[in-house]
């Protein structure tokens, strides 16, 4: 476009517009200018550039009111000029300088921006801004002299006028813009630097605006949010540039001590400049102190990421170059540092981190005593008001609150010890986090929710998870990275600190108050595992690692109090019979140690009605200290194999604890301990260690209150170990049996629990060899099976079904007379023979009995004593022991059938006169035991039981045949059901004899009738399936029986309504 | 109010229970540990415990099935398991001076010295006794590096002294002809001081104690304690005083007087019958003794006062024995049993 290119034809196209342009001043002549200057190249115009600029800057000169249209446009056109040429002399410069500024304010008010269009205004503002950067070097030099002192400042308080008081943000950014030019503080390449003795004069100059430039500097930063980011971010850049500049320790430290004397001239300037001498900058450093907290404050918590990345900035930029003068506002610095280190922007925490890396690196803190007196000064007065900041602000106040207590713990680095050795600043932080990690106890649901280990299976050990820590609810927060903060602010305490120290003071607030017994040892936890280094995330190494004996001394300690009497067995339950054993430790533990004072503000024991928040607290306390173990083994690996010996026997009693979340936790701890000491599974930790185990449980068996839980740890143990723990456990299991002996009132339920596992998991250790033709039990497993097999033979049951009754018919007509003509093909009606029954009794011979049947035979023992307990609960559980026992001891006839003699008398009771669920149990029992027992049991059970259990079908026939769908959940319904179901394959296996049979199949008949439940009529036919094939007669009477009963004519053979399914 | 309420609340049994339960507010002492997997009775017992650290405790002991058991008591595990008796029941073990030199006797007749330093497991000297008795040795240290061994010897009345470790015979003590004393069942070697001249007592199975003279070989003074066999004895040399136990219900303590002679000193009555194993602890204080009814009994020494009754055992206690540590509050006794368990108390914290 460049179409002039020499001077010449520049002035030839310039010249008449130019001339058009002094002769009148209008913007059509200013706007024609514009349009020519276009078309000129750069350095044709750089030739021109006073003779364009005169009639230009003529136009702004003429006096008189001028329109503000044209005003803008002679701007405009200059700064174009400018943008185009460089400006070489000096005057030139301060002239065209000055002649801007006045644009901006008329001169009847100074200092006060005119009421001006907000187009003029940038348009000068622009205008500087290209003014400044086409000068030269030295000639811009020349504007920062003292004696244009008064002209830069009247420019620097124009610009800050605008920049705080515009409305248009667009303004406000080109004042600051301009103003960071103005102080020679471009972001822009192209400027020189200055070099040591430009920069000391133009600190001198720039001192006078200081005052003025920060303080207005700082409202444009604490000012509404709603400016924008970018105006707030650019006032941070400029408010640290420019005292980063005039407050730089090197420069401050070239100032001579006294003023220069200036010549006469020049003494009404020297009057407004002003000394940097030491009285000047700490009064200024003071009052930037000020500043420096307003800004901090407000662009901390700036909903901006940027303006956080700047004071960041801010802060690096003001400790690299004032770390003398502005000492006083470093805990302001800090401060933001620290609370910044963890903010959410990603950026703002790389950058922080960068910083705090560097400030760490160059030992600022580590050696300087002032700084590390200021930061645990601030950290003082943060802990002193953590408390009122936890219950006042939300989770992102307390988020960054913490984050800023870590960040200081993190740069005091090694010298927190300077502050935990201070009593007061120890005792605020520990009271602080004890107030902070308050645990919410509220929640019903920890305290109900049950573990009903000894019903369910056995869980597989292989898929056990590794121990994390239970989600925690605290009740000031409840945002889990809150908890993170305080976990690393425990463990950067550990790391850094006296482990000594800190421990003793913590176990001292452990000991001290059930109010704090929670928090200090979740932060002792923590301390260890920070101590260790385990998962501390420091900014430098400490200089020594810790002592693997002093960490171990510790450890030891904290783990006697852990599981001490007073703070492992704590009430967790209102479960009647655990509350029992508890309160009698408690009162045999009063005595034994009067130091355990503290155990009766721990439990009330005036009041057995614990309310559920202490309960939950005391579950939770529980949880805590066994995630304490299970963090101290893994800090000590191999080491703690040592402390096993105290530490397993109490991790495994909590393992068999009935409240959910303690055996949840207990588990992952014995996790965590197998990894740690590198066993290769829970079953090698168990069986590896059963001698430590074996002597707990064998002493704690003496004593009447410690006896549930010795009980509970052997539980444990058996459900977590395979036929390898028999012989280890062999010993102590006799103990647990003549302690049982001892006490067979009051702690029958507790033992029958242990006694179950262990019949359970003898049933699974030997299984096979226990049952290979049968199954064990009623097991849900055995039914499904029976069930299908029946489903099997439907048909062909339906069919003889039929058959029989055509049979019968047919028999019946010829005893009438009625004699058909075919032959009798079926006169050879001779029962099948009984297959003899394989008798295993004279397989056993004198041979001993294996170690397991013999505890098997021993337990039996114990239930004929308990099967008559007053408890009902009690025979229950002694029910379903003694079917386990039955299985168990099924190979071994010889010893089995003395047992099920001695136990009859006793089962017989429960089979008639007990309640309908122990006559339920009693019932399964007797099917296990007639299957392993045969006909041995024949003749007592015709006599003792069948009368009574056909006599209570038949008479409770009419009552299900009249009830409703809801019959089905009831207790009745299900004995009557589980004993049709049953009595079949029981006459089969008891080989019982017709009369007996004729009485099954009578009490079964009723329940063919349609009017039954679908469920039992369906079990009543299958009964018939066990007796109708080998004696038909029976059946014939019963079809005779039946037939008189149901009143259907005999000669119509439809099916009756139960067939048509 | 409220107490009439509980109790209406509360059945008879109940309240009986809790006043039970208030009565004894001191629970029965439980053993500090117990020590198992001998798979066997357990015959004798003998500590070593005065190492410094990083050396830890050890408790040797010797068992039915012929085996010494080196039990570690830091771990309170097994270390080594030494098998030298041909599966003959060890009922003797005796360390010269440090652990790692371990005297052993067991029924196969044979005392054997083994070397355990540095994890050897070796037998390296043996004696053979020729004797068919129960009777333990008694081992007494004369000077450095030399010992006295009194062991009941071939011929069934006879006891013989040899000197350790050459092994020679120092003297043989044999009763008058026609004393009829039947064996020697039991023998405790001393000396006032060190460098005095030693003296052994035994006991035998007629139920009479003889103090013999080592160096003239001849006995001084016959007491006749007990009409059962002479199941154990002890003696201390500060206060001239014995004590001896036997199958019978009683201990029996007597006395030496200046003119050497025997004399009974009091006679202790107690519940049951049987006593295998009679120690007194070595600052003279407490003695135990393993009974054949279960229990462990600690008494004084001075006045025969009865301390306690330790009662853990299912089976005959065969050995009582109290360790050697330096620091006195540290020091153990340790019991063991039929029942194959060895049971440890901590006695000094619980009196």
């Amino acid at each position: 476009m460049a179409v002039f290119d020499t001077p010449q034809e520049a002035f030839g196209a310039l010249r008449p517009v130019c001339v058009q342009l002094t002769k009148a001043q209008t913007w059509e002549n200013v706007a024609q200018l514009q349009a020519r200057l276009g078309a000129v190249s750069a350095p044709a115009l750089q030739e021109l550039q006073e003779y364009v600029l005169f009639p230009l800057r003529f136009a702004l000169k003429v006096p008189g009111p001028k329109q503000e249209r044209l005003v803008q446009s002679v701007v405009q056109c200059i700064s174009s000029v400018l943008a185009a040429t460089c400006v070489k002399k000096q005057e030139l410069l301060q002239e065209l300088f000055s002649e801007l500024c006045t644009c901006l304010s008329p001169p009847s008010a100074l200092n006060k921006p005119a009421l001006l269009s907000e187009e003029l205004k940038l348009a000068v503002i622009q205008a500087l801004h290209t003014l400044m950067h086409s000068a030269y070097g030295d000639v811009i030099l020349s504007l920062y002299q003292p004696s244009t002192l008064p002209l830069l400042g009247f420019a620097v308080s124009l610009l800050l006028g605008l920049a705080e008081q515009e409305k248009a943000k667009q303004i406000k950014i080109s004042a600051l813009k301009c103003l960071q030019v103005l102080i020679l503080q471009c972001d822009c390449q192209e400027h020189r630097h200055l070099d040591e003795d430009g920069a000391q004069q133009c600190g001198d100059l720039f001192a006078s605006f200081l005052p003025g430039v920060s303080i207005t500097l700082s409202r444009v930063i604490t000012g509404d949010i709603k400016q924008g980011h970018t105006i707030t971010v650019s006032a941070i850049r400029l408010f640290y540039q420019i005292v980063g500049l005039v407050m730089s320790d090197e420069q401050l430290s070239r100032v001579p001590k006294n003023k220069e004397k200036l010549s006469v001239e020049q003494s009404r300037i020297s009057e407004l400049m002003i000394h940097r001498g030491p009285d000047w900058s700490k009064s200024t450093a003071e009052k930037l102190t000020l500043l420096m907290h307003k800004i901090v404050e407000s662009s901390s918590v700036h909903p901006h990421w940027k303006v956080k990345l700047e004071l960041v900035e801010l802060v690096h930029h003001l400790m690299k170059n004032c770390r003398q003068s502005l000492v006083d506002s470093f805990s302001h610095l800090l401060k933001a540092l620290v609370g910044l280190v963890n903010d959410e922007n990603s950026e703002v925490q790389n950058r922080c981190n960068e910083v705090l890396q560097s400030i760490a690196e160059q030992r600022i803190v580590a050696e300087n005593r002032a700084l590390a007196d200021v930061l645990s000064e601030n950290l003082h007065s943060l802990a002193t008001a953590l408390p009122r900041l936890m219950n006042s602000q939300d989770d992102q106040g307390k988020f960054s609150t913490l984050s800023l207590l870590l960040g200081y713990l993190k740069l005091l680095g090694p010298k927190i010890n300077i502050v935990l050795n201070s009593v007061a600043h120890l005792h605020r932080l520990s009271k602080a986090l004890m107030q902070v990690l308050e645990l919410d106890v509220t929640d019903v649901k920890i305290v109900e929710d049950r573990r009903w280990g000894s019903e369910s299976s056995y869980e597989p050990s292989g898929c056990l998870q590794k121990g994390k820590c239970q989600k925690k609810y605290f009740r000031f927060f409840t945002e889990e990275k809150v908890f993170q903060l305080l976990q690393q602010v425990c463990r950067v305490l550990g790391y850094y600190g006296n482990l000594y120290l800190l421990v003793d003071h913590f176990m001292g607030l452990y000991t001290e108050s059930v109010m704090y017994r929670k928090q200090s040892a979740m932060v002792l936890n923590e301390l260890i595992a920070g101590a260790a280094g385990v998962g501390v995330d420091v900014l430098h190494e400490r200089e020594d690692s810790v002592n693997m004996d002093d960490l171990k001394g510790s450890i030891t300690s904290i783990l006697d109090e852990y599981t001490d009497q007073a703070n492992w067995y704590l009430i967790t339950s209102i479960d009647t019979e655990e509350v029992g054993t508890e309160f009698s430790v408690q009162h045999s533990e009063l005595p034994a140690s009067p130091g355990s004072a503290r155990s009766s503000v721990l439990i009330p024991s005036s009041d057995p009605h614990l309310s559920t928040r202490t309960m939950n607290g005391n579950i939770w306390q529980i949880c805590i200290q066994l995630e304490g173990i299970g963090c101290f083994a893994a800090v000590l690996g191999k080491d703690f194999r040592l402390l096993l010996l105290s530490a397993l026997y109490p991790v495994l009693e909590k393992a068999g604890d009935k409240t959910l979340l303690i055996s949840e936790t207990a588990m992952g701890t014995l996790v965590d301990i197998c990894e740690a000491c590198s066993y290769d599974s829970l079953q090698c930790l168990i069986n590896e260690n059963s001698d430590y185990l074996v002597n707990g449980i064998s002493l704690n068996l003496r004593q009447l209150a410690h006896q549930p839980h010795a009980s509970r740890v052997l539980d444990t143990m058996l459900r977590h170990s395979d036929v390898s723990l028999l012989p280890l456990v062999e010993d102590v299991i006799q103990d647990v049996l003549s302690t049982l002996d001892q006490s067979y009132d009051n702690q029958a339920s507790t033992f029958l629990r242990v006694l179950y596992s262990l019949m359970a998991a003898l049933v699974q250790w030997f299984g096979t060899s226990c049952s290979e033709e049968h199954q064990q039990g009623q097991t849900a497993e055995w039914r499904s099976r029976t069930l299908s097999q029946v489903q099997q033979q439907q048909l062909v049951t339906r069919q003889e079904v039929e058959r029989f009754f055509l049979d019968y018919v047919r028999q019946k007509q010829i005893a009438e007379g009625n004699l058909p003509d075919t032959d009798d093909e079926e006169a050879d009606g001779v029962p099948p023979l009984a297959k003899p029954e394989p008798n295993n009794s004279d397989t056993e011979g004198e041979t001993p009995l294996p170690s397991h049947a013999q505890l098997a035979k021993d337990v039996m023992e114990r239930c004929i004593h308990l099967l008559s307990d007053r408890n009902l609960r009690v025979r229950l559980k002694v029910l379903d022991v003694l079917e386990l026992c039955v299985t168990v001891l099924h190979p071994h006839g010889n010893h089995l059938l003395p047992m099920a003699h001695r136990v009859w008398p006793a089962l017989v009771t429960r089979l008639i006169s007990d309640d309908p669920l122990a006559v339920l149990r009693a019932f399964k029992v007797l099917c296990t035991l007639a299957q392993k027992c045969g006909d041995f049991l024949r003749q007592r059970f015709s006599k003792d039981v069948l009368p009574k259990l056909a006599s209570s079908l038949l008479s409770q026939a009419p009552a299900s045949a009249r009830a409703g769908p809801v019959y089905n959940h009831t207790l009745a319904f299900k004995l009557q059901l589980a004993v049709l179901q049953g009595l079949g394959s029981l006459c089969e296996k008891l080989d019982m004899g017709e009369s007996d049979l004729n009485k099954v199949a009578d009490a079964c008949l009723i329940y063919l009738s349609a009017k039954q439940p679908m469920k039992l009529q369906e079990a009543a036919q299958r009964n018939f399936l066990f007796f109708n094939k080998p004696i038909c007669s029976i059946s014939v009477t019963a079809a005779h029986n039946w037939s008189q009963k149901c009143e259907v004519p005999t000669q119509k053979l439809n099916p009756p309504s139960y067939l048509a399914y | 109010m409220v107490l009439y309420i509980r109790n209406q609340l509360m059945s008879p049994y109940d309240i009986y229970f809790r006043s039970f339960v208030a009565l004894m507010a001191l629970p029965p002492p439980d053993p500090e540990f117990v020590l198992r997997g001998t798979s066997a009775a357990v015959h004798t017992l003998h500590f070593s415990c005065a190492g410094q650290e990083p050396d830890f405790p050890i408790l040797f002991s010797g068992s039915e099935n012929g085996f010494v058991h080196v039990w570690n008591l830091k771990t309170r595990r097994v270390d080594t398991a030494l098998d030298g008796h041909g599966r003959k029941s060890v009922y003797w073990v005796e360390t010269l001076d440090a652990k790692d030199r371990l005297l052993s006797q067991g029924r196969d007749q044979r005392i054997c010295l083994w070397d355990l330093a540095e994890g050897r497991t070796s037998v390296t000297d043996s004696v053979f006794t020729e004797n068919v008795g129960f009777c333990r040795c008694s081992l007494l240290k004369v000077a450095q590096g030399r010992w006295l061994m009194a062991m009941a010897a071939k011929s069934l009345e006879e006891v013989q002294v040899l000197e350790l470790p050459s092994k020679t015979s120092v003297c043989t003590l044999k009763p008058e002809v026609g004393a009829k004393l039947g064996m020697p069942m039991c023998l405790k070697l001393w000396q006032l001081d060190s460098g005095s001249q030693p003296w052994l007592l035994a006991g035998y199975e007629d139920g009479s104690v003889i103090l013999w003279n080592l160096s003239m070989g001849k006995a001084l003074s016959q007491l006749v304690c007990h009409q059962e066999p002479v199941m154990s004895l002890d003696f201390d040399s500060e206060k001239a005083k014995g004590i001896s136990g036997s199958s019978e219900k009683v201990l029996s303590i007597w006395s030496l007087n200046e003119q050497q002679n025997l004399q009974v000193h009091k006679i202790h009555k107690l519940v049951n019958s049987g006593i295998s194993d009679i120690t007194i602890r070595s600052d003279k204080k407490i003695l135990a003794t393993a009974g054949w009814d279960h229990r462990i009994r600690i008494f004084g020494w001075k006045k025969m006062k009865p301390l306690a009754v330790l009662d853990y055992h299912t089976a005959t206690v065969h050995c009582v024995s109290f360790s050697d540590h330096r620091n006195p509050t540290e020091r153990l006794l340790a019991a063991g049993s039929k029942d194959h368990r060895i049971s440890i108390w901590s006695i000094y914290t619980q009196t």
